[in-house]
């Protein structure tokens, strides 16, 4: 029932939930994809649009999931609604599939629409779709959990942007999104490589491309102990009752 | 059935920052009785009820909602109370069949009774016309029905109402007090507080005092009005002992 409720919600507000990141991304791949990649060359050896595609995806997925559980967990907190949730008979562990099932779902519905776009402008490839599916959920959930973590910290609109101003957008850009870090300087090839937003692009660029810049079972053990990390701390910050119950 | 519907020992509640809102209060509520909780503005009232309801983590004491923990075995517990807080925290833009709906699944009803639930309330506290209305729109004494319905969509045993009637009109309120009357004598056990006074005299079978976080006087109606005093006469002066023994220690 939460979670169906928190579903609809995503399709009350469609315009700021689906159409926007779905322009924004049109625009995307249309400027940098086809007209500023149809000047480049070859890299790691796919067309431009078919590298920077999984870029453009992994950001979109992880911002839909992302904005998703942050700002459900932080309104819900606002206007109190979350007590109609602290009141019902839910474990912490419901309270957290609630959180991660709406920003999981919003991610790839926004994903199947970034997929979509992608392939009216010829970008998609897959060379291993299980794989591809693998990260598209394992994004959605690790920034869905951040979500929450972020919702429960911020205590205005500002703060709640912080995370995505500060940290999300720079951390992404620089983690290979719209390049390969090999074009990088040597140094700033290793500050790629411990950047974590490295790892989820090269995932899903791996599982479309078959291109990889790193060790694609380190990424994948990667990604296990990030939902496992987060999520146990989530779970903490629940069972404790930080900021919620007062 | 327990015998006991509530039964708080020892409850303590102490706020970020040192703030003692409740200080070792203990009370009992035997099941099927219609229990009134006064006292003054801060004096704990709404923080024992986000206590019993999970809203508040006690800091120490024991709460027994029909002898289950209320805080070991939550949800077990949490099944059985329905609460209508006194600030709304309704999803200002759920419609109203939606939202009395969906709470009714979260309690574990099935489709065919949530929406048998839902009907019903709407119709019982005269929603129908704003079924399909956000809560919104809603005027401040529709809202209070929404509130009200929303304690009841999943037939609780215990109903924990908080100043359930407050800005609400004349005739609502008559109307919610035959109701809620009803509701006991078939057996429910309700906790209301209020700062009607004479809401509480007309209601209530039992009435527990607090101020400044403890239990200042506790008794049936009948005991506590004993000396041909009126309820407000032992109110106050319930109230302002307290305030001598706290101004004193």
């Amino acid at each position: 029932m939460l979670i169906s409720r928190d579903i609809i919600r995503i399709f009350r507000v469609w315009v700021q939930t689906i159409a926007s990141p779905l322009i924004s991304a049109t625009l995307y791949i249309f400027i940098f994809g086809k007209i500023v990649g149809s000047r480049i060359d070859l890299i790691a050896g796919v067309p431009y649009i078919t590298f920077v595609f999984p870029g453009i995806l992994t950001m979109n997925i992880l911002t839909s999931a992302f904005m998703h559980s942050s700002s459900t967990t932080n309104f819900q907190r606002f206007m109190k609604t979350i007590q109609e949730v602290l009141v019902a008979p839910f474990s912490h562990i419901e309270m957290i599939f609630w959180l991660v099932t709406g920003g999981v779902v919003r991610g790839l519905i926004i994903a199947f629409g970034v997929l979509a776009i992608g392939v009216f402008f010829g970008a998609v490839t897959f060379a291993h779709p299980f794989i591809f599916l693998f990260f598209a959920i394992a994004i959605a959930i690790i920034f869905s959990l951040l979500g929450i973590i972020t919702g429960l910290w911020a205590n205005n609109f500002e703060q709640l942007s912080f995370l995505n101003t500060f940290i999300i957008m720079p951390f992404s850009y620089l983690g290979g999104m719209f390049y390969s870090i090999d074009m990088l300087p040597p140094l700033a090839q290793v500050f790629a490589r411990l950047n974590p937003f490295f790892y989820f692009v090269d995932g899903l660029r791996y599982s479309m491309t078959g291109v990889s810049e790193s060790n694609m079972y380190f990424g994948v053990f990667f990604m296990f102990a990030l939902i496992l990390g987060l999520g146990g701390f989530v779970y903490y910050l629940l069972k404790i009752g930080w900021k919620i119950r007062e | 059935m327990a015998e006991k519907a509530l039964e708080i020992t020892h409850l303590v509640k102490t706020y970020r920052g040192g703030i003692e809102a409740v200080r070792d209060l203990s009370f009992l509520i035997p099941t099927g009785t219609f229990y009134g909780l006064l006292g003054p503005n801060g004096a704990g009232k709404s923080t024992t009820i986000s206590c019993i309801t999970g809203i508040s983590m006690p800091t120490s004491g024991t709460i027994k909602i029909f002898g289950i923990d209320a805080v070991s075995d939550y949800k077990e517990a949490r099944r059985r109370v329905g609460l209508s807080p006194q600030e709304f925290n309704i999803d200002f833009f759920g419609k109203v069949y939606d939202t009395l709906y969906y709470v009714a699944g979260y309690y574990g009803l099935n489709d065919k009774e949530r929406k048998a639930s839902a009907d019903s309330l709407i119709e019982r506290f005269g929603l129908s016309q704003y079924a399909q209305t956000p809560f919104h729109k809603l005027s401040g004494g529709f809202k209070r029905r929404v509130a009200l319905a929303r304690a009841m969509v999943h037939d609780p045993d215990l109903l924990i109402l908080d100043e359930p009637t407050a800005g609400v009109d004349v005739e609502l309120r008559h109307e919610l007090w035959k109701y809620l009357q009803e509701l006991n004598k078939a057996g429910k056990t309700i906790l209301l507080t209020s700062h009607y006074l004479e809401e509480v005299e007309k209601l209530c079978s039992h009435i527990g005092i607090i101020n400044k976080g403890t239990m200042c006087l506790e008794g049936t109606k009948e005991s506590l009005l004993s000396d041909g005093q009126t309820l407000e006469e032992v109110y106050l002066s319930a109230t302002k002992k307290t305030e001598v023994t706290a101004s004193i220690s």
